[in-house]
């Protein structure tokens, strides 16, 4: 273990902390994934809305495609021009936003269109003022896994065998996959539904019905974000941040070579002591809200 | 190529590796969209993209343990390790959202009684839903499951770094075989499961079968690339 | 993940028989006039011709995503393109292995098809027998999604590369992780098409011209990484050619999705039926 190795670790953990909390935010203003299936179901059931309707394959293809492409490109721009490491990841990152603009642009109107018998337009202002705030989003997602994979692959001890657009492919889907684990709860269990009785799921009775209007007018994709980067972008950067970290970290404490068993044993006892702290929130959920008020059952644990 | 015992060995592994990954995917508690609006027990996201993204976490660690080492186990056991802290991670500040922001109470609807802890679930369980949140046994079952696609997805990896010796080349191919099978899987499982108290949990003989004729029509193939010298190029 | 409203029956204009033969002959027939224009002058200058035949095979397997998917499988459209590419990868390396070893790299991309071809067969099969999906068009639609991954990687790896000899694939693709591109940039032009235009007025012409635009931008992807591999003249030239048919499909698909739409207007609130 040295110190520089460690510091490292704990760079990758904020850039990787902070790749999470814009990879929701990003997801949410274009109600990507999860939530996506209820603004899809809404028009169909007779709610036109005006929310951007960002279907791209999900989150995890999705950015795995931005983050590898911001990787080609900065591993193009490292490797043929001897650019500094950090500016080929704001370049590749840059790159990896055009692409995401393109493809965004390309599932709304695509969507909307195939949505014109429950009468849902397609309204380009929408497209104009929200997609440049995906993109941003994506350029911070992008630009901060290319540097984790960067810092894995040119600094960090002992190097990462595999080049750095693999890395960031599997990086990429990670994100996404806790992206549309955790931040997707919050937009799709909160904010998509705000006029439902607070505590419990969405009912399904009220699939599709998804608020539509705001303090004043119509509620857009941006106000999603204001409301989601307050707890649902900062715990997915929590999970993504802690997955890279801890995998790291015990690595660089512990040698890989020799003492590969103190940080295989390490990371079982992380994963014992989220296990714990997962049934102490089970525990404390149950204890405060209780059992539901329409069961006639038996109530006995 | 020259086909000798550990040939055998190599493709074994390898339809070892697949049939993890294809297990391994009916651990993962999954919920699918609906799990996403607290309207059922699991993770809200698709079973391929969460195996995907706990399993190739392993392979990284996996990767990079290879890097330093040939023996078997602590390349296998790191794969398991650092998918297991992947989908922890995942789960535990997915539950902070259910449990904090949602505010619900975690229930199952598939079962009376939680098989670990004994908690009742019924009653925790909201009106016009199947449950939301993720229980201590979904819990435990998804780190099982990411246990069995760090390994599978290691078992892949392994034999054909020591056929070809090329770490690019054997992590995009794990990748892709890694995906085959757990899109099998997944397809078995028709997107959704809450683990191993599921009765869905009950249809995983369907995908062994299907893993272990997709997986080795693919080994077959794996193990047949040999290493030819390179020239040209960068 | 994505759940909508595809319409079960799929009304086709263009017969999935028609667009099989396309995308087979055009990606071999990109891939080897690439190949062959490239040897014949001793340069790389011809290698986009090969990233162009890749968009019949995408537009190939575009069709097959909306044949299958249109059926409801379960798990969402995301994951049969990843099943596609996954599918693609290992018989695209195996193919190109297998041809270098006799000595014979053409025949690299006919073994990769055929062995792919193949693959999908079974595993359309193991899809429907074993698990019981009874999809009638599931052998038949992963059969051609197999070809179509194979074929793009192929094809996109060439471009690269500029040769279809193993060695340089393995220097210039598999060795610089380009490879991660051309993976998750042809499934997603393999699987995007349809799902960014589900719903129940998803129309086949739209659908396969978003799948040539997403082909587009994925050959600017391999321009990308063309300026390494080839230098920077012939990389901007890729980048320009895929630029060139992003914009000409995009203009196209927003014509059609315009054509389609119950309405496009610059602003407004909602439909008087709805407020």
């Amino acid at each position: 273990m040295d110190a520089f190795n460690m510091g490292l670790v704990a760079a990758m953990g904020a850039l990787a902390t902070v790749a999470g909390a814009s990879e929701d935010i990003d997801s949410d203003i274009g109600s990507q994934s999860n939530p996506n299936s209820q603004v899809q179901l809404a028009a169909q059931v007779g709610n036109p809305h005006r929310i951007y309707n960002k279907a791209i394959a999900g989150e995890p293809p999705s950015n795995a495609l931005w983050c590898t492409t911001a990787a080609i490109m900065a591993y193009v721009m490292i490797t043929a021009y001897g650019m500094p490491l950090i500016f080929a990841a704001a370049a590749g990152a840059a790159l990896a936003a055009l692409f995401d603009g393109v493809f965004s642009v390309s599932a709304y109107i695509g969507r909307s269109a195939s949505q014109a018998r429950f009468n849902q337009w397609i309204y380009l202002d929408i497209l104009r003022y929200t997609t440049p705030s995906i993109m941003a989003h994506v350029w911070i997602t992008s630009f901060c896994i290319v540097t984790v994979s960067i810092i894995q692959v040119y600094l960090l001890t002992p190097h990462h065998p595999f080049p750095i657009p693999i890395i960031a492919l599997i990086w990429g889907l990670t994100v996404g996959a806790i992206g549309s684990s955790v931040g997707d709860i919050h937009y799709g269990g909160e904010r998509e539904f705000q006029w439902r009785l607070f505590g419990q799921g969405l009912n399904t009775m009220l699939s599709g019905q998804i608020v539509r209007k705001a303090e004043a007018g119509l509620r857009n994709s941006i106000d999603n974000a204001w409301f989601c980067a307050k707890f649902g972008g900062p715990a997915t950067g929590m999970g993504f941040g802690l997955t890279v970290f801890l995998d790291n970290w015990r690595t660089a404490v512990f040698d890989p070579v020799t003492q590969s068993f103190a940080a295989i044993a390490t990371g079982i006892f992380f994963v014992i002591v989220m296990i714990l702290y997962n049934f102490y929130c089970e525990l404390s959920a149950r204890r405060k809200y209780g059992p539901y008020p329409g069961y006639k059952g038996d109530v006995a644990a | 190529m020259n086909v000798g015992p550990e040939t055998i060995v190599y493709i074994l592994e390898i339809v070892v590796g697949g049939l993890l990954v294809g297990i391994g995917v009916h651990f993962v508690p999954v919920g699918g969209a609906p799990a996403a609006m607290a309207q059922a027990t699991g993770i809200g996201t698709g079973t391929v993209q969460l195996a995907a993204g706990c399993g190739l976490t392993g392979l990284l660690a996996a990767g990079l343990m290879m890097s330093v080492t040939d023996n078997l186990w602590p390349i296998l056991a790191t794969g398991a390790v650092g998918a297991m802290i992947m989908i922890d991670a995942t789960m535990l500040t997915g539950s902070w959202i259910y449990a904090y922001a949602v505010g619900a109470p975690f229930a199952s609807a598939k079962v009376n009684y939680d098989p670990i802890t004994g908690f009742s679930q019924p009653p925790y369980v909201a009106p016009g839903t199947v449950g939301q949140g993720i229980p201590t046994v979904c819990f435990v079952s998804g780190t099982i499951g990411a246990l069995m696609g760090g390994v599978g997805g290691a078992m892949i990896y392994y034999p054909l770094m020591l056929i070809n010796g090329n770490p690019a080349m054997s992590a995009i191919f794990a990748i892709g075989i890694f995906f085959v099978n757990a899109v099998l899987a997944s397809w078995n499982i028709q997107g959704t499961i809450e683990g191993f108290h599921d009765p869905k949990f009950k249809k995983w003989p369907t995908a062994f079968r299907s893993c272990l004729a997709a997986s080795f029509i693919l080994a077959i193939v794996a193990v047949l690339i040999i290493p030819i010298a390179t020239s040209g190029g960068v | 993940m994505t759940v909508g409203g595809g319409a079960t029956s799929a009304p086709a204009k263009f017969e999935p028989q028609k667009l099989r033969i396309y995308g087979i002959v055009g990606s071999l027939v990109g891939i080897y006039l690439a190949v062959v224009l490239n040897q014949a002058t001793g340069t790389t200058v011809f290698s986009f011709i090969a990233a162009i035949g890749a968009l019949f095979g995408v537009v190939m397997g575009a069709n097959a995503v909306r044949r299958v998917c249109s059926y409801g499988i379960g798990t969402g459209v995301p994951s049969i393109g990843m099943l596609a590419l996954g599918m693609g990868i290992v018989a695209a390396l195996f193919g190109l292995n297998l041809g270098a070893q006799f000595g014979m790299d053409w025949l690299g991309p006919i073994i990769a098809l055929i062995y792919s071809l193949i693959f999908g067969y079974v595993v359309g099969l193991i899809a429907n027998r074993v698990m019981g999906f009874n999809i009638p068009v599931m052998e038949e639609g992963l059969t051609d999604l197999s070809g179509a991954g194979t074929l793009a990687i192929i094809a996109w790896s060439v471009a690269i590369s500029g040769s279809l000899s193993y060695s340089s694939i393995v220097a210039d693709v598999l060795n610089t992780g380009f490879i991660a591109i051309i993976f998750i940039c042809g499934g997603l032009a393999i699987l995007h098409p349809f799902n960014a235009n589900l719903g129940p007025d998803e129309k086949q012409d739209r659908t396969l011209v978003n799948g040539v635009m997403v082909g587009g931008v994925a050959i600017v992807a391999t321009g990308v990484c063309a300026l390494l591999t080839q230098g920077m003249i012939l990389g901007l030239l890729q980048i320009v050619v895929g630029f060139v048919i992003w914009y000409y499909f995009f203009v196209w698909y927003f014509r059609l999705a315009k054509r389609d739409a119950a309405a496009v207007v610059g602003t407004g609130l909602l439909p008087p039926s709805a407020l």
